[in-house]
């Protein structure tokens, strides 16, 4: 986010940014460069920023894509509607991975009008699917952002109140045909509590800004491909929560897999099947399935809302899966490596001797065990277990 | 290029807890243990020049790596003393020196420390793996492509208290693409065939301890890209049930809360594991809402 | 015809196929080669001779079938012409009247001591003192590679060259990648020479060894001795000293030619104690080129503009290059040169064919390249090399006799038509009476227009 404290200034006001003076010399005069080293501290601040704080967990995202003739610009590699497109199959997948309870529509927005081509579903491969249909759709007219804001919220504003509601727009074009005045969606969007975030592919455009700074979520600019993956994917994980999101307990089921023992299995049709047969053979007739503990309604995969009795169904890793956004790993300190030279040798995770270039090492606030820096980011960004604390009976359960 | 030119990591960690019940009936089973292991791990060195081994033993209050012995500068390097291929030997001896190290370590700790209580830490133990197994492949030259897997050999059951850091590992691994492979000596173990199913791995519970190289052999010496080849014990079913967070209790309906996704098998007003207090019983304002989308 | 010609690495298995039993048994009495076969069998093959191996007696056949999943029931059978083709197990008799494999029992045995331990240490590794001026692994590296590239130079005939022995010479005429030169009786480079010196490190060494191996017993060398001291070498450990205490007359004259190769290192002839090199660590798996391309990082850029740039200052490395490209600049530490159709061609002419081009730029591709890959060379380069090949494979000579000046339409006919009937036909033009058959269908075709012109007259 280029200057998300939202200043009063735009960027070209602001003073130089004077990336140079942030190259050292060290006492051997070789450069301490802003190489990975310091891509790598500056993704040790981001998350040292963001820990503790409340995360809304059941998401519900619309995805608005902006399908107009902006979209056909070739500036993104080979078009910017094939590149986002393959970034958003990335994207999908990247985010039921983290979030596996939640949902997520997608909105299309072209010649001034906008259409659900995507309901609100919990299933990546049905959107997956909607996705690669669209990369023969063609492109035309002006988008609307009105229109397309309202259908998600005639769809969001139904969702019970503990859940959180984002809209993400991907955006291409500088102008928005819309029939009435946005200001007031915007305010709506507001009360509602739903969260929208912007991603222009173009350039920052007001109405946009405006309505990612009042419903308290982010815009930003794309600069190339991979700047535009980087905050596509800043999207996967849980948003802080909505103040005023309500909490409620939610009723589950914990359906276990069945498969009737002894003689020949019964066939038997799983509700996900019952109206769309996707074109499989058998049609969705198998023998096991998962049943809904309430109502014994067949599923042949999790998660999964009941149609009959409305219970969701989920396996309890789908919930595992977002514990660690919720129990984050303690950050850990950074350190002179000086201060231990003798003591400590090696990364105690990895077993990697330290050489003369690890200048700074991380100790772990609770198991006093000391990191290299690779390691520190991939248990901080990926494994989300501390070694030390995990391989210490004091420390292992808190 | 071809499969040849993939190297294959194997990262064995052992389960060196003295609470075992195998262990406490008959101490020299651990011996054994060690010494199938020694075999089985050699065996994997010897399928192909650039396979590589990691050991690890772990109990209730550490974890620390067998093999390869730490860098230092010099390595010395024992001479053969019989037809045994170099590489092997010096395994074997790393193995058996570090070993004992540990373990006599480990007395010493519960003699100071007194009872040896809990459980083996292997969630931990895991997560160390996956972080070595993280710098070998950050350090492989480019272009070059390495396979890895986890072996655990352990004979204590497995605890739902280290559940998070069980899980966290499982989905790691599946994300990096590791494989972990599981032998249970004595118990069935719920949690780490979870965890194998998440990665694709096997789960083998032996039948007796006698024949352990054997099975070690047949199972978990063919690496995962030649295992759909050969006919393998088939993965079992794993049932992912749900316990709940107040008595640890395997439930089919519960109740989830919806900032921090606990599990309670009862309502209550407040979560016990974020204090957040819930305006309303969940269920029933749900219901109603639900009806309204079927009338849009 | 060009691929006939084409140099051929061995494997260590067809390599061994070529010995008679009896020096195979030999073979195998001794741990490393075990260990060795063992290695490059087919990856299946050696599950199954783990599985057996603590197994003593013979397993039913049906059984071992059963290990295979259905679907890959054909590498079951490769891999049983495998073992018993390099006699690693032999078919046995099962009370009952069944068929089973059991292993060989040297063989077995020998395994087993490699593995577990046991049985007599191998013949270099007796007692040394501690060297007082060891060896480090980068010296040794570097030792490796500048007796290797000696014999490359010698090649090339680049002016570099130290001379290499007579012995070397002997090997490298022998094995076809020189000959003498008909005038002044000097060698020089043959077109195998020339793909020699595109092969990866490791598989030259492979090859010219097999070469050596050829002419060991010639020179009064025991093979199986050789070899065995071969294996020994590859098992060893990279920087560290072996005692040639014990070892035979012969295997210090075999010890003296590996050392001029830069396979083992000695500081003096008479040291008592050598060190392996990279080039001499398992040796055997030589063919497939993944884990022992000297670590020697790649050097060659290669663009999209057919320019060329070698981040070199070694003479051989640029001689190399100047096989296949038009050198440009040369710098003290790059030399940049551009392929052109003339220089591809140039190169396809010595007897290089462009697979090895693109292989070799491969091989040496800077890691640079190969971050940036998958596909690590421009793919239009590898293209225009192969098409280059192609443009000369435009022409398809077949022999054949022409017939013409028919003295009518229809004798043409008759024997156009008999001529393509019976497949002799090369080639043929109505308009202006004229046929080309084939040289070997001449005498049947003549034959039929004798009897043609009688009948018809």
């Amino acid at each position: 986010m280029a200057d998300d404290e939202d200043g009063k200034e735009y960027r070209w006001e602001t003073g130089y940014e004077k990336t140079w003076e942030a190259i050292k010399e060290d006492s051997e005069g070789l450069l301490e460069g802003p190489g990975l080293d310091m891509v790598q501290r500056a993704r040790r601040r981001q998350r040292q920023k963001l820990s503790h704080t409340r995360l809304g967990m059941m998401r519900h995202l619309y995805l608005i894509l902006d399908q107009s003739e902006a979209m056909t610009s070739q500036d993104l590699k080979p078009t910017r509607h094939l590149c986002t497109l393959k970034l958003l199959e990335n994207f999908i997948e990247e985010f039921f991975d983290q979030n596996p309870i939640s949902q997520l529509g997608i909105i299309s927005t072209k010649n001034k009008r906008a259409e659900k081509i995507g309901e609100l579903a919990g299933n990546p491969r049905k959107h997956l699917k909607v996705i690669r249909g669209l990369s023969t759709a063609n492109c035309s007219g002006e988008p609307s952002l009105q229109n397309a804001l309202d259908l998600a919220i005639r769809s969001l504003r139904l969702l019970p109140a503990h859940a959180s509601r984002e809209v993400l727009v991907l955006m291409a074009s500088l102008t928005t045909c819309d029939p009435g005045d946005i200001l007031v969606t915007i305010q709506e969007l507001k009360t509602l509590g739903v969260r929208c975030s912007v991603l222009s592919l173009a350039a920052e455009v007001h109405v946009c800004r405006l309505l990612a700074r009042e419903t308290g979520g982010q815009f930003g600019v794309v600069l190339d491909d991979c700047h535009f993956r980087d905050l596509l994917l800043g999207h996967v994980d849980p948003p802080p929560a909505v103040t005023g999101l309500e909490s409620s307990l939610i009723k589950m089921g914990f359906p276990h897999h069945q498969i009737t023992e002894g003689k020949e299995a019964a066939l038997s049709m799983c509700m996900c099947h019952v109206e769309v047969s996707d074109g499989e053979p058998g049609g969705g007739l198998k023998a096991g399935g998962y049943f809904c503990p309430q109502c014994s309604s067949k599923y042949c995969e999790l998660p999964v809302e009941c149609r009959a009795c409305n219970l969701t169904l989920v396996s309890a890793p789908h919930l595992a899966r977002s514990y660690h956004h919720l129990f984050p790993v303690d950050v850990y300190i950074e350190r002179e490596r000086s201060e231990f030279e003798d003591s400590i040798s090696h990364c105690f995770a990895c077993r990697r001797l330290y050489v003369d270039s690890d200048k700074h090492v991380y100790e772990c606030n609770r198991c006093a065990q000391v990191f290299c820096l690779d390691c520190d980011i991939f248990i901080h960004e990926t494994m989300h277990v501390c070694p030390g604390c995990a391989t210490n009976q004091t420390t292992v359960n808190i | 290029m071809s499969e040849e030119s993939e190297s294959s990591l194997l990262v064995i960690i052992l389960d060196t807890n003295p609470g075992q019940r195998l262990v406490q009936e008959q101490a020299h089973v651990l011996t054994q243990c060690l010494e199938s292991v020694i075999a089985f791990a050699n065996s994997h060195l010897m399928l192909k020049a650039a396979n590589k081994l990691a050991v690890l033993a772990c109990h209730t209050k550490a974890t620390e790596f067998l093999y390869p012995p730490p860098e230092t500068g010099s390595q010395s390097m024992c001479r053969q003393h019989d037809g045994q291929y170099e590489l092997f030997t010096h395994v074997e001896k790393t193995i058996r020196q570090s070993i004992q190290k540990f373990v006599v370590h480990h007395i010493e700790r519960i003699k100071q420390e007194g009872e040896n209580t809990g459980d083996t830490l292997l969630a931990g133990a895991l997560a160390m793996s996956l972080c070595y197994i993280h710098r070998l492949e950050r350090e492989l030259t480019a272009g070059a492509k390495m396979n890895s897997r986890i072996l655990i050999i352990t004979g204590s059951g497995d605890s739902a208290s280290q559940y998070m850091n069980y899980m966290n590992v499982f989905f790691t691994a599946q994300k990096q693409n590791i494989t972990i492979d599981v032998c249970s000596l004595d118990q069935d173990l719920g949690l780490l065939q979870q965890g194998c199913d998440i990665t694709g791995g096997l789960y083998l519970k032996i039948p007796q301890l006698q024949g352990l190289l054997q099975y070690l052999l047949w199972v978990f010496l063919p690496e995962p890209p030649i295992r759909e080849k050969l006919v393998l014990p088939p993965p079992v079913k794993v049932d992912y049930r749900a316990a709940c967070f107040c008595h640890r209790e395997l439930i089919d309906i519960g109740y989830v809360c919806s900032v921090c996704l606990s599990i309670f098998c009862k309502f209550s007003p407040i979560c016990t594991t974020c204090h957040t207090v819930f305006k309303t019983p969940g269920p029933l304002p749900i219901k109603p809402k639900k009806k309204k989308i079927k009338l849009t | 015809m060009a691929q006939s010609k084409n140099l051929k690495c061995k494997h260590l298995h067809d390599y061994l196929k070529t010995l008679p039993t009896s020096v195979l048994d030999r073979l195998y009495n001794h741990p490393t080669t075990c260990l060795a076969v063992y290695r490059e069998l087919p990856e299946i093959a050696r599950h199954y001779v783990i599985r057996i191996l603590f197994v003593e007696q013979p397993v039913p056949q049906a059984v071992v079938a059963s290990w295979v999943s259905q679907s890959y029931s054909k590498d079951h059978t490769t891999v049983v012409d495998v073992l018993s083709g390099l006699r690693v197990w032999q078919e046995a008799a099962i009370p009952g009247g069944l068929l089973g494999w059991i292993l060989n029992s040297t063989f077995k045995k020998n395994l087993k001591i490699a593995l577990l331990g046991s049985g007599k240490p191998w013949s270099m590794s007796s007692h040394l003192e501690v060297d007082s001026k060891p060896r480090d692994i980068p010296y040794l590296d570097t030792y490796a590679l500048e007796r290797w590239e000696c014999v490359l130079h010698y090649m090339v005939g680049s002016q570099q060259q130290e001379g290499i022995s007579a012995d070397a010479v002997r090997i490298l005429l022998h094995a076809g990648l020189m000959k003498r030169d008909e005038e002044d009786g000097s060698p020089v480079i043959t077109r195998e020479g020339f793909q020699f010196l595109l092969l990866d490190t490791s598989s030259q060494v492979w090859y010219f060894i097999l070469q050596y191996l050829d002419t060991v017993e010639t020179r009064g060398l025991d093979l199986v001795e050789c070899l065995t001291f071969l294996f020994q070498l590859s098992f060893s450990t990279m920087g560290k000293d072996y005692s040639t205490e014990g070892m035979s007359e012969h295997l210090l004259v075999f010890l003296q030619h590996l050392r001029e190769f830069g396979l083992v290192y000695q500081r003096k002839r008479k040291a008592g104690r050598f060190y392996p090199t990279r080039l001499a660590l398992n040796i055997a798996s030589g063919h497939n080129k993944s884990h022992m391309n000297m670590h020697r990082e790649g050097y060659i850029v290669v663009e999209t503009n057919y320019r060329v740039y070698a981040y070199t200052d070694s003479n051989l490395q640029v001689a190399l290059m100047g096989l296949f490209c038009e050198m440009l600049y040369r710098f003290p530490n790059l030399s940049v040169g551009i392929l052109t159709r003339d220089s591809v061609r140039q190169a396809l002419r010595s007897g290089i064919t462009a697979e090895q081009i693109v292989g070799f730029l491969h091989m040496h591709a800077h890691p640079r390249m190969v971050m940036a890959g998958p596909p690590t060379l421009p793919p239009t380069i590898i293209d225009q090399i192969k098409l280059w090949e192609n443009e000369r494979n435009r022409f398809v000579f077949s022999e054949g006799v022409l017939y013409s000046q028919f003295l009518s339409q229809a004798d043409f006919e008759a024997l156009h038509e008999f001529a393509q009937e019976s497949g002799l036909l090369v080639w043929s033009n109505a308009q202006r009476r004229t046929m080309v058959v084939t040289r070997a269908g001449h005498d049947d075709v003549k034959r039929f227009w004798k009897r043609y012109s009688k009948g018809g007259n």
